[in-house]
C-alpha cells in the first residue's frame, strides 16, 4: 500500500467529500431528524479540557490561556458550569451523554447512557467517518465513542482513537522494522475477496479500510514523536486536526487528561494547561487556515471537573473536597452561530453541552437531562 | 489411558459437583467429552490467553478437557496469564505496569502454592505501581472500594470518608475493621467478604462472559474463604459446565490482548516478545473499533518477510494445507465451498499463502472466538 503524500489528500478530500454528501442526502431522510434553524456550522470541535482543571489556573488567570481567551472574546463564556465529582472517566463522559455518569474510576466499560455521537448518527444519518473522538487517557477512554442502550450502540458510535495508545514510540518502531504493507494487485484483490465473502457474505469493509490507510499514514507522520509534559493531550489534539482537515468530519471530539498531573505537580499541571493551549490555538489556526472549514467550524470547549481549592501535602491538588473550585468549571463556545463576547453568569451544566451539540446540528438527546446552554447561540 | 478417560471424568465431576450448582453428571458430561477444535482453542484463549501452540494442538485434541484442564489449570503459563488479566483490570499498565521483585514473583508464587488469588491481590494492591496509578486519599480509596471490594461508591460514601482518613493516618473502622494507614485500607478491603464475591463474579464473567448463577455463587464464597487454594478447583468446575460449553457455542469477541497474542501464534507459531505485544496492545486499545487496525497489522505481518511460512509451490498437499489452517485459526474445517475458494486463490498465480491468512486472520470469525 504505498500513497504518497498528494495521492493520500486527493483521496481523503474525496472520501471526505463523498461521507459528506451521503450524510446530507440522509439527513434529509431521516424522519427522526429535528428541524433545524438556518445555521453556520458544518463542522464542530468539542474538547473535554479534562483531567481536572480549575477557572483559576485558566480564565482566572489568562496569560496562561492565552488562545482561549482570545476565543471568548469572540465567544461565549459560561463560567458557572456545574459538574459532577464522579471521576475522571465518568465525569467526562456525562460531557457526551448529557447525564450525570457514575462510573468506577478504573472501569474500563461502557456506559448506559446515549451519547451524543449515537444522537446524531442515527438521528441524522450520519455515515461512520463523520464523528471522531481523539482520546489521551489509554485503553478506557475509547468507552466514550458509544454506550449500550438497546436502540443504540455501535453501530452509530464515534470511530476513537487514543494519541497516546497509537502514537506510542514503540509500536511505531515495530511498524518500522516489519515495513510497509505491499500494494496488493486488483487479481489478488479478486481473490481475498472471493474468499472474504465466502467467510463472512458481503458485509461491507469500505468504511475500515478507509480508517485503515488513514491509519498507516498517521503511523508514519511524527505524531509518535511528540514528547513534553502533555505528550498525551498533544498527540489527542495533533489528530484531531490532522482529522479535522483530511476527512473533515462533523463532529470531532477530544478528550484531554494530561492535567491530572496535579495530584503531585502543581507547575507541571500548570505547564499542561498553558501547552494544551498553545495546542488548541494551532487547531484553531488549522481551521483558519482551511478554506473549508474556516466559518463554517464552531468549538466548545469544557472541563470535566476542577480540583481542590488548596494545595495537598504533596503541594499537589488532588479533586475531592467537595469545593466550587472542583465543583464548578467554566465553558468556552466559539463560531458562527454562537454570540460574541458574551458571558452568561447563569448557572449551566456540563450536562447541557450535549444537547446543545445535538440541537446545534439538528438532532435531540432524548434521554439526556441537560439542557440547550442558554445564551449561546446569537 | 482412552478407556479411563471417561471414569476419571465421571470421578473428577462427582468429586467437584458437590454443592456447585452443575450436577455431577453435567460436569462429567463435560469434563470427559474429548477435545475438538474450536473448545480446545477457546480453552487456551480464555486460561493461557492465547491459541495452542502447534505442540499443544498436537498433545491435546480428541483428548479429554479434564486432562487437559488438569495440565494446564495451575501451571506457570496459567498464572502469568492471570496476573495479566488482573493487572490489566487495574489499569496496570503501560507506565503503570509493576517493576517490583514482589508483584514479578506473583505467578511463580502462586504456581508453587506458595500464596493465594487473595494474597496475590493485596500484593498488587500495596505496590507503589498501584499508588501512583490512584494518586490522592479520594482516587485511591474509591479504586480501593470499586475494584477490590466491589461496592458502588454512591452507596458508600460514608466508608470512602472513613477511608480518606485512614489512608491519611487517622484511626478509623474503615469496612469492618480497624486500620490507621494507606496499608490498612488494602488489607481491610482485601479481607472483606464482599472483595472475595466480586473477585469471584468478575472472574467467572471474564471467563464465561456470562453473570455467574446467584445460588452458585454463595457456595464458591463460602468454599474460598475455607480454602484459600481452591480457586483452581473452581475453575476446573466452570471450565467443564454447561455454561462454558454454551460460552464456546456462541463465540465472544477477542479482546485486543489476546489477539495480539493470537496473531503470533497463529502466524508465527509462537508468542510475541514483550515488546512487540505491549505496543501493539496499546495502540489496538486506542481504537474503539479496532478491526482496521487489528487488519492492518496481520498485513504488515505477514508481508515482513520475517515468518517462516512454507513456500506455495513447495506444499505437497494444499488441501490439507488449507484444512490445517482453518482448524488451527477457527477451531473447524472449512465448509466445500470455502475449501474451494482457498485452493483456487492457491492456483492463482497471484494468490499467495499469506493472502489466504490474511483473509483468515482479519475474518470477523477469527476476531469472535
Amino acid at each position: 500500500m504505498s500513497l504518497d503524500r498528494r495521492e493520500f489528500l486527493k483521496w481523503s478530500a474525496a472520501a471526505g467529500a463523498a461521507a459528506s454528501l451521503s450524510g446530507y442526502l440522509s439527513a434529509q431522510q431521516k424522519p427522526g431528524a429535528q428541524k433545524a434553524a438556518k445555521r453556520k456550522t458544518e463542522h464542530l470541535v468539542l474538547i473535554a479540557f479534562a483531567g481536572g482543571v480549575r477557572t483559576r489556573e485558566t480564565f482566572g488567570t489568562p496569560a496562561n490561556v492565552p488562545v482561549m481567551v482570545s476565543m471568548a472574546e469572540e465567544g461565549v463564556l459560561f463560567p458557572r458550569a456545574r459538574t459532577a465529582n464522579l471521576g475522571h472517566f465518568g465525569a467526562a463522559l456525562s460531557i457526551f451523554t448529557g447525564n450525570a455518569e457514575q462510573r468506577g474510576i478504573r472501569e474500563n466499560v461502557r456506559g448506559k447512557d446515549v451519547t451524543l455521537f449515537e444522537y446524531l448518527r442515527k438521528d441524522l444519518g450520519w455515515g461512520p467517518n463523520e464523528a471522531w473522538i481523539a482520546t489521551s487517557g489509554g485503553a478506557q477512554q475509547v468507552n466514550y465513542a458509544y454506550g449500550l442502550h438497546p436502540e443504540y450502540g455501535p453501530q452509530y458510535g464515534a470511530n476513537t482513537l487514543d494519541g497516546e495508545g497509537i502514537f506510542n514510540r514503540e509500536f511505531k518502531q515495530l511498524i518500522e522494522t516489519w515495513g510497509r504493507p505491499r500494494e496488493m494487485p486488483p487479481r489478488e484483490k479478486e481473490l481475498l475477496q472471493r474468499v472474504r465473502r465466502g467467510l463472512a457474505g458481503d458485509a461491507a469493509t469500505q468504511g475500515a479500510e478507509q480508517v485503515e490507510r488513514f491509519l498507516l499514514e498517521e503511523l508514519t507522520r511524527g505524531t509518535s514523536d511528540l514528547t513534553g509534559a502533555n505528550a498525551s493531550d498533544a498527540k489527542a489534539l495533533r489528530v484531531a486536526r490532522n482529522l479535522l482537515t483530511l476527512f473533515r468530519p462533523r463532529l470531532t471530539a477530544v478528550v484531554l487528561q494530561d492535567a491530572d498531573i496535579a495530584h503531585g505537580n502543581y507547575n507541571g499541571y500548570l505547564e499542561v494547561v498553558r501547552r494544551n493551549d498553545a495546542a488548541i490555538g494551532e487547531l484553531l489556526e488549522a481551521v483558519r487556515q482551511n478554506p473549508q472549514l474556516n466559518g463554517r467550524t464552531s468549538f466548545l470547549i469544557v472541563p470535566e471537573f476542577g480540583r481542590d481549592s488548596d494545595l495537598n501535602s504533596r503541594r499537589g491538588l488532588d479533586h475531592g473536597d467537595g469545593s466550587d473550585d472542583l465543583r464548578f468549571v467554566t465553558c468556552l463556545g466559539w463560531g458562527p452561530d454562537f454570540r460574541r463576547g458574551s458571558v452568561v453568569q447563569e448557572e449551566v451544566g456540563v450536562v447541557d453541552v450535549a444537547p446543545t451539540v445535538c440541537e446545534l446540528f439538528g438532532a435531540k438527546a432524548r434521554f439526556a437531562r441537560g439542557k440547550r446552554l442558554p445564551g449561546l447561540f446569537a | 489411558m482412552k478407556d479411563r478417560i471417561p471414569v476419571l471424568g465421571l470421578f473428577f465431576g462427582v468429586f467437584l459437583g458437590a454443592g456447585t450448582g452443575y450436577s455431577a453428571q453435567e460436569l462429567a458430561g463435560g469434563a470427559s467429552a474429548a477435545l475438538d477444535g474450536r473448545t480446545l482453542r477457546v480453552l487456551c484463549l480464555e486460561l493461557l490467553g492465547r491459541p495452542p501452540l502447534p505442540e499443544e494442538w498436537e498433545r491435546w485434541l480428541g483428548r479429554a478437557r479434564s486432562e487437559f484442564l488438569a495440565a494446564t489449570i495451575g501451571s506457570k503459563a496459567f498464572w502469568e496469564h492471570w496476573y495479566e488479566e488482573q493487572l490489566y483490570y487495574f489499569l496496570l499498565i503501560n507506565n503503570f505496569r509493576p517493576a517490583q521483585d514482589r508483584q514479578i514473583a506473583i505467578p511463580a508464587d502462586l504456581a508453587a502454592q506458595r500464596c493465594s488469588v487473595r494474597e496475590a491481590l493485596h500484593r498488587i494492591a500495596l505496590s507503589s505501581s498501584f499508588d501512583l496509578r490512584n494518586p490522592g486519599a479520594d482516587t485511591f480509596v474509591t479504586v480501593v472500594l470499586e475494584q477490590i471490594a466491589g461496592l458502588d461508591i454512591t452507596r458508600s460514601q460514608r466508608e470512602l470518608e472513613i477511608g480518606k482518613r485512614v489512608y491519611d493516618g487517622a484511626s478509623g473502622v474503615f469496612l469492618g475493621t480497624q486500620g490507621a494507614s494507606q496499608a490498612d485500607v488494602v488489607r481491610n478491603a482485601v479481607m472483606s467478604r464482599s472483595s472475595v464475591q466480586h473477585f469471584l463474579r468478575r472472574e467467572y464473567e471474564r471467563l464465561l462472559h456470562v453473570k455467574p448463577d446467584a445460588a452458585a455463587l454463595p457456595v464458591w464464597i463460602a468454599r474460598l474463604e475455607k480454602e484459600p487454594l481452591a480457586y483452581g478447583e473452581l475453575l476446573r468446575e466452570w471450565c467443564t459446565s454447561p455454561a462454558f460449553d454454551a460460552r464456546v457455542a456462541r463465540g465472544e469477541t477477542l479482546e485486543n490482548r489476546a489477539f495480539v497474542r493470537a496473531l503470533f501464534v497463529d502466524l508465527a507459531g509462537r508468542l510475541p516478545r514483550f515488546e512487540e505485544a505491549e505496543p501493539m496492545r496499546e495502540a489496538l486499545d486506542a481504537l474503539a473499533d479496532s478491526t482496521p487496525l487489528r487488519s492492518l497489522s496481520a498485513r504488515m505481518l505477514l508481508d515482513s518477510g520475517k515468518l517462516a511460512l512454507p513456500k506455495k509451490q513447495e506444499l505437497a498437499n494444499r488441501e490439507a494445507w488449507v484444512r490445517e489452517r482453518y482448524l488451527r485459526l477457527l477451531g473447524r474445517a472449512p465448509t466445500a465451498e470455502q475449501l474451494a475458494d482457498a485452493l483456487a486463490l492457491l492456483e492463482a498465480p497471484e494468490g499467495r499463502l499469506e493472502t489466504l491468512l490474511y483473509a483468515l486472520v482479519s475474518s470477523p470469525e477469527y476476531n469472535r472466538s
